[in-house]
C-alpha cells in the first residue's frame, strides 16, 4: 500500500479556499450560468400531471418556435430573448427566485433600460410578443439545498390534487344519489303535500290569490307503503353527514353545510414520528368514512341488506380497509433532511416503508461522502446515506427513487410514478449543496455523484411486474453497461496542439472535489509526471505487484485551468472499490453482467465445446423443431352445419307449436287458456292436446300471425264436423 | 385490479327476476296479433337475462300503440307527449347515467313529429337504447297514412292512396353524423329480434333498432310475403354482430356475411326493396357518447349549485357599506 506522499513543493501547502482543484472533466463547465442546462426549473402551475415542471430553457425553445420566424427579424427577437433568458439564469443563480412571469417582467424591463431603447421601441415589442407566447407559467428555481424539497412537494401537490377531484367525484356523486334518494321519499310524504310546503315552494311573492289549504286538499295523500322503511333513512342521513363532515381534503368549490365540519387534516410532516401517530390518531376516521362509502355505495345501488350487512359493518375494523379504499384518501409527505433530522427517525422511516401505509418519505442527502476521521462526526441518518435506497428495495413493498438533484428532470415520469403509487414510497435524492466542496455548483456536483457512481439513479417499483427485470431500472445513468463512464478530454499540449484523450470519471474524480479529502490528494504538474503513474480506473483494475508499482492519479486541473495530475491516496481508492462493488452489485440487478446468467453461459458453451469435441458432426439443431403439423384452426363452422336438433314435434301427429318463433301476440291464448299457454320466455306451446277442442286447435292456427301452430289429427273422434276441420287443418300440418 | 368492498357485497345480494317481475299488473291492450307483443317479450326476455334491476330500469315514449310500452313494464316509465321521447329520455340519462334507459317510439312518432328530436338524438349519441316500432300506419287513431306507409296506401287521410314515397328510418339513420348502432329487426323472428336488442343494450353509445311489426287490424296482410317465405328475408350476420342459432339458421338461409363497420354496404342493405334484411347494419363503438363528453368534474351536488349560484350573483351584487360580501358568501 502505498501512503508516501510524493515530493513536491505545495503538498504541504494549506488547502484553497476558492477554486479548489478539479476533475478535468469539469473544467469545461466552469461557466455553467452561459450554459443552457436542465435548470433553472420552472415548477409549472398547471395541474395536468404531464409537466409539473420543465426547464426553463425548453420553455424558452418553445416560445421561440411559435414567434421567431425564418429571417433577420426573427433572429433579431430570438437573440433579444435569449439574452432574456441569460439573465433569469443570472438572476436565479444569484438565488432571486420568482414566478416566471415576474421576473420576465422585472428583467425585461432592466433590459430595456440599460439597452437604451425607448418603450414600445423594437426590444420591448420583440419580448411583449414572445411573453405573448409564453404558455406556462410558475415558481423558477435554481439547483441548490432547496430543490429536491421544493420539487417534490411541488409534485406532491399536484397529485394531492388530482386525487382530491377524483375523490370529491365519487363522494360527491354518492352524496347527490343519497340525497335523491331522500328527496323522493320526502315527495312522497304528508309534509310534502302541506300547505306550508306548498307556499314556500311559489317563493317570496305571495299574493294571497291561491289557497294553499285547498290546493293540498285537493293534493293525493301520501300512502304509508310508497315510503322508504325509517331505518333505511336513519341510515342514508348518517351516511350522508359523514361524507359531508370528513376532514380528509377540502371541500373545493362547493361549501358544504356541514354543522360539526373539522378542520382538514394536514398531510405533510417533518417527521416519520408525527406521521405514524397522525395516521393512527386518524384511523378511526378514515374507518368511519370507509364505511360510509362502502354503505353510500351499496345505498345508491339498493343493495343494502340489513340482515346480510349489519353484521359486518359491525365488525369492520382496520384488516378490512382494502388498497382501493386507501387509495382514495391523501398520502403523507414526510420530509427528513440528512444532518438535520433526529438520526433515531431513520427506524421510524423505515418502519413506516415496510408497512402498507399511504406515505411518501423524502431523504434529501446534501453530502454522501462522509466525514473523515479527525473531524467531529456529524449527526448523520444512518451509516451510509449513499446507500439508504437500496436497502430500502430490500424491503420490497416500497417504491424507491433515488436521484441527484440534476436528473431529477429526467426522472420526472418515474418520480410521479411514485407519488401515484399506492403504498409506501421513498425517495432519496442528493442536492449536491455540499458545504465542503466550495467553488463547485451543486448542479455539476449532484451530476457529478451521478456520474462517478457514488450515487446512481434508479427506480424500484414492486407493481410494474413480477421480476426484477420490470421493477429494476438503472437506465438513467450514464453509460450503465460499463464500471465508469468514458469522455473525451480535449486540451492543449506543450507545444499548442489540440489533443484528445478518453477518461474515465470515477469515484476518485468525485472525492478531489470535496475539500476534506484534499489530505489524500497530491497535485502533480506536468514536470513531475512519472510512467509509474496509471489512471485510477486502470489502477483499480491491477492485481498483486503491481499495485505497489504504480501511483493512481485522477485527470485535473489547477486554478488557472493548467492540467496536472492529480494523485489520489489508499484513502481514496478503498472508497472507490466499495463503490465499483455497490455498482457492479445494482448493475446485477439490472441484469447487466449478472453473475447466474454469466455462469450458466459459461457453462453451456463448455457443454458445447465438449459435446462438439465428442460427436463428429454436431446435432443439426439443438432445438427441437416444430415438426408437429400446425393444429387446424378451429373455425366456428357456419351454423347451418349445426347438429340437427329435433322439433318440438310430437310422434303421434299431436298438435304442436314452434314455440321458438311466437311472437306472444295472444291470439291462440284468447282462443283458449288451457289448450295454449306461455313458457318461461312468453311464448306459446300447446299446454294440454286434451285441454281443449279440435276446431280451437284449428281456429287458432288459422289465425296465428306467423303460421306456427301445427294441429295435427284430431284425438276425439267423436267430435262434430271434423271432416271439415281436418281439410282446414291440412294447410297447417 | 381486485374488485372494491362494495363490489364483494353486493354480490352477497343474490337476485333472481323472472319474466313476471317485468310484467306490470296491466294486461297489454294491443288488438290481438299485434306485433307490439314480441317487442314486449323480447325486452322482458332481455331485462331478465341481463337481470336488470326494475328499479333501475325506465322505458319512454311519446304517443301511439307502441308508446303504450311503459305501462306493460314493471319498471319506471314515462308515457310522454307526441314525439318527444327521446329528448325525455335524454334528459333521464344525463341527470342518472345510472339506469337502463329504453325508448319506444313508433313511425309517427319518431318520424313525423319527433323527426328533429330524433337526428339530433342519434347526433347526440347518448347511451339509450330506441325501438322504433314501425307497423307504417297510425293504428291508435285508426289507420292514417305515416311517414313509412306505403306509395298507394288507401287511409282515412289518404283515401285515394298515399301519394308519396315512404321514408326510410334506416338510410335516414345511418345518414346522421355520430351514428353508432343501426339495427333492424322483425317482430315474427323472436329470437332475432331478442339476440338484436341485446347487442342494442350491450353497445355503448345511442342503438337505434327498427323493428318491423305487423299490424293485423289495419295493414292486413303487408307484410305476409316475408312472413311466409323465409328465403325473403336477408339475416346479416358477422363474428362482431348477430351469431344465428342452428334452429334458426336452418329456416333463414338467406344469410350475408356484413361487416357492422362497412358503412356503404349498410347503405345500400338499409335500400333493399325485395328483401328484408335483419340483423346489424352498424356499429361503431368508438363513436363518443354526449353523457360522457358532458360528465363534469364535479357532480352537480346542491351544495356546489348554491355555491356557484351565489359567485355568479355577487359578480352584480351591490353590497351596502356596512355589509361584509366576504362573511355572506362563506
Amino acid at each position: 500500500m502505498q501512503h508516501t506522499p510524493i515530493a513536491t513543493g505545495n503538498a504541504s501547502a494549506p488547502p484553497m479556499s476558492v477554486a479548489p482543484l478539479r476533475p478535468a472533466l469539469l473544467a469545461r463547465y466552469a461557466g455553467l450560468e452561459e450554459l443552457r442546462y436542465d435548470y433553472p426549473l420552472v415548477l409549472t402551475e398547471s395541474m395536468d400531471g404531464q409537466h409539473l415542471f420543465r426547464p426553463l430553457s425548453r420553455i424558452i425553445d418553445n416560445v421561440l418556435r411559435a414567434t421567431a420566424t425564418p429571417g433577420p427579424a426573427g433572429e433579431a427577437l430570438r437573440q433579444q430573448v435569449l439574452r432574456l433568458e441569460m439573465r433569469i439564469r443570472h438572476a436565479v443563480a444569484e438565488g432571486q427566485e420568482g414566478r416566471l412571469s415576474d421576473l420576465w417582467r422585472e428583467l425585461s424591463a432592466d433590459l430595456i433600460r440599460q439597452s437604451g431603447e425607448a418603450p414600445f421601441g423594437p426590444l420591448d415589442t420583440n419580448l411583449d410578443t414572445a411573453r405573448r407566447a409564453l404558455k406556462v407559467d410558475g415558481l423558477v428555481i435554481g439547483c441548490d439545498a432547496g430543490t429536491p424539497g421544493k420539487v417534490l412537494t411541488h409534485a406532491w401537490e399536484a397529485v394531492h390534487a388530482e386525487r382530491a377531484r377524483r375523490f370529491r367525484k365519487r363522494v360527491d356523486g354518492l352524496i347527490l344519489r343519497l340525497s335523491d334518494i331522500l328527496k323522493s321519499d320526502f315527495m312522497k310524504s304528508d309534509e310534502a303535500h302541506g300547505p306550508k310546503a306548498l307556499e314556500s315552494a311559489m317563493g317570496a311573492h305571495r299574493d294571497g290569490s291561491v289557497d294553499f289549504g285547498a290546493l293540498s286538499a285537493v293534493l293525493a295523500r301520501a300512502r304509508p307503503e310508497d315510503r322508504i322503511p325509517n331505518d333505511r333513512v336513519e341510515r342514508i342521513r348518517k351516511v350522508l353527514a359523514v361524507l359531508k363532515c370528513q376532514p380528509f381534503y377540502a371541500p373545493g368549490r362547493a361549501s358544504h353545510f356541514c354543522a360539526n365540519r373539522r378542520e382538514t387534516y394536514s398531510y405533510t410532516f417533518d417527521s416519520c414520528s408525527a406521521a405514524l401517530d397522525a395516521l393512527r390518531e386518524r384511523l378511526p376516521d378514515v374507518l368511519d368514512f370507509t364505511k360510509a362509502l362502502t354503505i353510500a355505495e351499496l345505498e345508491v345501488e339498493n343493495k343494502y341488506r340489513a340482515e346480510l350487512h349489519d353484521p359486518i359493518f359491525e365488525q369492520f375494523d382496520e384488516s378490512d380497509l382494502t388498497s382501493d379504499q386507501m387509495g382514495l384518501l391523501p398520502s403523507s409527505l414526510v420530509f427528513l433532511r440528512d444532518g438535520v433530522t433526529d438520526p433515531t427517525e431513520i427506524t421510524r422511516a423505515f418502519e413506516a416503508l415496510a408497512s402498507q401505509l399511504p406515505i411518501t418519505i423524502l431523504i434529501q442527502t446534501d453530502d454522501i461522502l462522509g466525514a473523515t476521521s479527525p473531524e467531529p462526526p456529524r449527526a448523520s441518518l444512518a451509516a451510509g446515506t449513499a446507500r439508504l435506497a437500496a436497502m430500502a428495495m430490500g424491503l420490497n413493498n416500497a417504491f424507491v427513487l433515488q436521484s441527484a438533484s440534476a436528473h431529477l428532470y429526467r426522472m420526472r415520469d418515474r418520480l410521479v410514478g411514485g407519488l401515484h403509487f399506492d403504498g409506501p414510497a421513498l425517495f432519496s435524492i442528493y442536492s449536491g449543496a455540499t458545504a465542503t466542496a466550495p467553488g463547485i455548483p451543486a448542479y455539476i456536483l449532484s451530476a457529478a455523484a451521478t456520474e462517478s457512481r457514488a450515487f446512481p439513479s434508479f427506480t424500484y417499483d414492486p407493481t410494474a411486474g413480477p421480476d426484477w427485470a420490470r421493477r429494476f431500472d438503472l437506465s438513467d445513468n450514464p453509460q450503465n453497461d460499463v464500471d465508469w463512464p468514458q469522455h473525451d478530454l480535449a486540451f492543449e499540449d506543450a507545444i499548442g496542439q489540440r489533443q484528445s484523450e478518453s477518461v474515465a470519471f470515477t469515484f476518485a474524480d468525485f472525492a478531489v472535489c470535496d475539500q476534506r479529502y484534499a489530505r489524500f490528494c497530491h497535485s502533480q504538474t506536468r514536470v513531475e509526471w512519472t510512467t509509474t503513474m496509471v489512471p485510477v480506473c486502470d489502477w483499480l483494475k491491477e492485481t498483486g505487484a503491481a499495485e505497489y508499482l504504480h501511483k493512481p492519479y485522477v485527470c485535473g486541473v489547477d486554478p488557472d485551468d493548467r492540467m496536472v495530475r492529480i494523485v489520489v491516496d489508499d484513502k481514496i481508492t478503498e472508497a472507490a472499490r466499495r463503490c465499483n462493488d455497490a455498482w457492479r452489485r445494482l448493475q446485477e440487478l439490472a441484469g447487466i453482467n449478472n453473475s447466474h446468467a454469466l455462469k450458466l453461459l459459461a457453462d453451456e458453451r463448455k457443454a458445447r465445446e465438449s459435446a462438439a469435441r465428442t460427436a463428429e458432426p454436431p446435432a443439426p439443431s439443438m432445438v427441437p423443431v416444430a415438426d408437429v403439423q400446425a393444429p387446424t384452426p378451429v373455425v366456428a363452422s357456419t351454423a347451418i352445419d349445426g347438429p340437427e336438433v329435433t322439433p318440438d314435434k310430437t310422434s303421434d301427429d299431436g298438435p304442436w307449436i314452434e314455440t321458438a318463433r311466437c311472437t306472444t301476440c295472444n291470439e291462440c291464448t284468447q282462443i283458449s287458456k288451457s289448450l295454449f299457454a306461455y313458457n318461461e320466455n312468453m311464448q306459446a306451446y300447446v299446454a294440454d292436446p286434451d285441454g281443449g277442442t279440435y276446431r280451437q286447435l284449428v281456429e287458432a292456427a288459422e289465425s296465428c300471425q306467423v303460421s306456427i301452430i301445427h294441429p295435427g289429427k284430431p284425438r276425439n273422434p267423436q267430435e262434430p264436423n271434423l271432416d271439415d276441420l281436418i281439410e282446414r287443418a291440412e294447410a297447417f300440418n | 385490479m381486485t374488485a372494491s368492498m362494495s363490489q364483494c357485497l353486493m354480490q352477497m345480494v343474490q337476485t333472481d327476476y323472472q319474466m313476471s317481475d317485468y310484467q306490470s299488473e296491466i294486461a297489454p291492450r294491443w288488438c290481438a296479433g299485434c306485433g307490439d307483443n314480441a317487442i314486449l317479450t323480447a325486452m322482458q326476455r332481455l331485462c331478465r337475462d341481463e337481470q336488470l334491476p326494475p328499479e333501475k330500469t325506465v322505458c319512454v315514449s311519446g304517443i301511439g300503440c307502441s308508446s303504450r310500452l311503459p305501462h306493460y313494464m314493471n319498471a319506471y316509465g314515462f308515457h310522454g307527449i307526441h314525439g318527444r321521447a327521446l329528448p325525455i329520455a335524454e334528459g333521464i340519462k344525463i341527470r342518472r347515467p345510472d339506469l337502463n334507459v329504453f325508448v319506444t317510439t313508433g313511425d309517427g312518432d319518431n318520424c313525423s313529429i319527433g323527426a328533429a328530436h330524433w337526428l339530433h338524438a342519434i347526433r347526440y349519441n347518448m347511451n339509450l337504447t330506441v325501438l322504433l316500432h314501425d307497423n307504417q300506419v297510425y293504428g291508435l287513431t285508426k289507420k292514417q297514412a305515416s311517414p313509412t306507409s306505403p306509395k298507394g296506401l288507401k287511409s282515412n287521410t289518404t283515401p285515394y292512396g298515399a301519394a308519396l314515397n315512404p321514408l326510410n328510418p334506416l338510410s335516414v339513420t345511418l345518414g346522421v353524423a355520430n351514428v353508432s348502432f343501426v339495427a333492424q329487426a322483425v317482430d315474427w323472428i323472436p329470437d332475432l329480434l331478442y339476440e338484436i336488442l341485446r347487442k342494442a343494450h350491450q353497445h355503448r353509445g345511442l342503438s337505434f333498432v327498427r323493428v318491423l311489426q305487423r299490424c293485423p287490424e289495419f295493414m292486413g296482410h303487408r307484410f305476409d310475403d316475408w312472413v311466409r317465405d323465409p328465403m325473403k328475408m336477408r339475416i346479416l350476420t358477422h363474428s362482431d354482430g348477430l351469431r344465428l342459432k342452428p334452429e334458426v339458421s336452418r329456416v333463414y338461409k338467406n344469410q350475408e356475411t356484413h361487416d357492422p363497420l362497412d358503412m356503404p354496404r349498410a347503405l345500400a342493405i338499409a335500400s333493399m326493396q325485395e328483401e328484408i334484411p335483419v340483423g346489424i347494419l352498424y356499429n361503431d363503438p368508438s363513436v363518443p357518447c354526449y353523457d360522457d363528453l358532458r360528465a363534469g368534474e364535479r357532480p352537480n351536488t346542491p351544495a356546489l349549485v348554491k355555491t356557484v349560484l351565489d359567485e355568479e350573483f355577487d359578480k352584480v351584487g351591490i353590497w351596502p357599506d356596512s355589509a361584509d360580501p366576504a362573511g355572506s358568501t362563506e
